[in-house]
């Protein structure tokens, strides 16, 4: 149903994807597999520049038409780039959920990235 | 991320199961059928509806017929609407209530002639209607459940006509008139009527010919733009038109006085069930009513939520909600308590997991649109 995962990633079991970028920041979003469970995504809630978010907590939200559902940190770090587009175009995350449709940039321990699912290890908690 | 509305698998495919498979809808229970909630995306979907058109498979309604002489007349004295206000060939958005006001389902009755009604009632409802029915029948008539005889599918939107026509199927008809017409030399039932707001026609054929009649709108709506459309678009549509959903808007517990449905209320016909209960309710006010939230800000109402006062108090509960495609904003439907005071106008507020959202009260419709 879904597209392939990006080998590239990171990912948590609550279906959020992790990117270090170049200037070592830590990017995340969420999954195609997210995306299309939720169906069309008309809302989004994102954590305030400068807030401190923890993993595994709730830190915003994405809502569709037919439901509503948590963005959990995937990391503890500090919120430094939010992608406001998404709050105005929230359809991006359905069309380009790893790229446009990214959500949070937060300043963390980008050692811990390498603990987080491989997309092989995420895969197979989607497979049913 | 998953949907956690439904336990047990349901166990019954429409005729068109094959076809959403192969479109890829996404699949959920509706009343212990399988059907789809969408295909490409119910913004999608419902935006398709309003502008051009859109096909429904609902199937899974129910269908009973009642047989026999004076089966009209019979009717009349359980259904809550007059049967009296139609004639043969036109179809009646009616109720069946119990002694205490509560409605059982809300149907379509379809008045083929003073012995012979045919019905559609919801899904989950449907055995119960049939026994009911059946219960205080005479002898001489007959009520049959033909839930899974046969496939029902809507036509709505404002190309829905150009569909039908391109199939040779009679399209200039009355609101709620039906005509009955061939398909590949089955029986097709045509009726004005649906659930969106929009022109459209809801067709009724022999489960058998349900795939063929799904495959030529699909093919010869391709030129009108036709999509096809999951219950998740129906249910935003119906939503947005404040149409009341049964089990939600309108229940055991929510009699047709609070739900704003007496105009589907017979209320001088000497007898239907429930009417001693509804007639003194009427009289003396409901204590509580159906009305129209629309939201101010950002957020959507979702089922069971608490509706406040300005003061905080809760008057109210939200019973159906969703975001509005046409104004990308949330609506919902509310049940509220009538000594709150509260008067089309009023801002009132829901409690959003929460966060708390400031709401108008309307009458709906919340957008102008042309069912008829």
């Amino acid at each position: 149903m879904s597209g392939s995962i990006p080998t590239e990633l990171r990912y948590t079991a609550e279906h959020e994807w992790v990117q270090v970028t170049a200037d070592g920041r830590i990017r995340f979003g969420i999954t195609d597999h997210a995306q299309d469970a939720l169906g069309d995504i008309v809302y989004v809630t994102l954590p305030a520049l400068g807030a401190t978010i923890t993993a595994g907590e709730p830190c915003g939200e994405v809502e569709s038409t037919k439901s509503v559902s948590d963005i959990y940190s995937p990391l503890s770090g500090t919120v430094v780039a939010r992608n406001d587009a998404v709050e105005t175009s929230p359809e991006t995350i359905n069309s380009d959920p790893y790229g446009a449709g990214w959500l949070v940039e937060i300043e963390a321990d980008v050692a811990l990235v390498d603990e987080l699912l491989t997309a092989a290890a995420y895969e197979s908690t989607i497979s049913v | 991320m998953t949907n956690s509305d439904s336990n047990a698998p349901a166990e019954l495919h429409s005729p068109l199961h094959d076809r959403h498979e192969a479109l890829g809808a996404k699949l959920g229970d509706f009343g212990g059928w399988l059907m789809p909630i969408e295909y490409g995306g119910t913004v999608a979907e419902h935006t398709a509806v309003r502008e051009a058109v859109g096909v429904f498979d609902v199937s899974h309604l129910g269908k009973a017929s009642v047989v026999g002489p004076g089966a009209a007349d019979f009717l009349n004295s359980v259904l809550t609407n007059d049967l009296g206000r139609i004639g043969p060939g036109q179809a009646q958005y009616t109720l069946l209530c119990n002694e205490a006001g509560g409605v059982v389902d809300d149907l379509i009755a379809y008045l083929n002639g003073p012995d012979d009604v045919f019905l559609i009632p919801n899904a989950s409802n449907t055995a119960q209607v049939v026994d009911i029915v059946r219960s205080v029948a005479p002898s001489d008539i007959t009520i049959t459940n033909l839930h899974r005889d046969y496939a029902v599918l809507a036509v709505q939107g404002p190309n829905s006509a150009a569909v039908l026509t391109a199939l040779n199927l009679p399209t200039e008809l009355e609101y709620m008139s039906f005509a009955t017409s061939q398909f590949v030399g089955a029986e097709v039932i045509v009726c004005r009527t649906g659930y969106t707001g929009e022109h459209g026609y809801e067709l009724v054929i022999p489960a058998e010919h349900g795939v063929a009649l799904w495959d030529a709108l699909m093919v010869s709506g391709a030129a009108f733009g036709i999509v096809p459309c999951g219950l998740g678009a129906r249910d935003t549509l119906r939503t947005e038109m404040g149409y009341p959903l049964h089990g939600q808007d309108l229940s055991v517990e929510i009699s047709p006085v609070q739900a704003r449905a007496g105009w589907a209320v017979g209320w001088s016909k000497p007898a239907f069930h429930g009417r001693d209960a509804l007639t003194a309710e009427k009289a003396a006010g409901p204590r509580r009513s159906i009305v129209g939230l629309l939201g101010l800000e950002r957020g959507i109402p979702r089922q069971h939520m608490n509706v406040l006062d300005n003061a905080g108090a809760v008057i109210g509960e939200v019973t159906s909600g969703t975001f509005s495609p046409t104004l990308k904003q949330g609506i919902a439907l509310a049940l509220i308590n009538a000594d709150a005071g509260i008067t089309i106008g009023s801002e009132v507020v829901v409690d959003v997991r929460g966060r708390l959202g400031r709401y108008v009260v309307t009458t709906p419709p919340f957008v102008d649109a042309n069912p008829r």
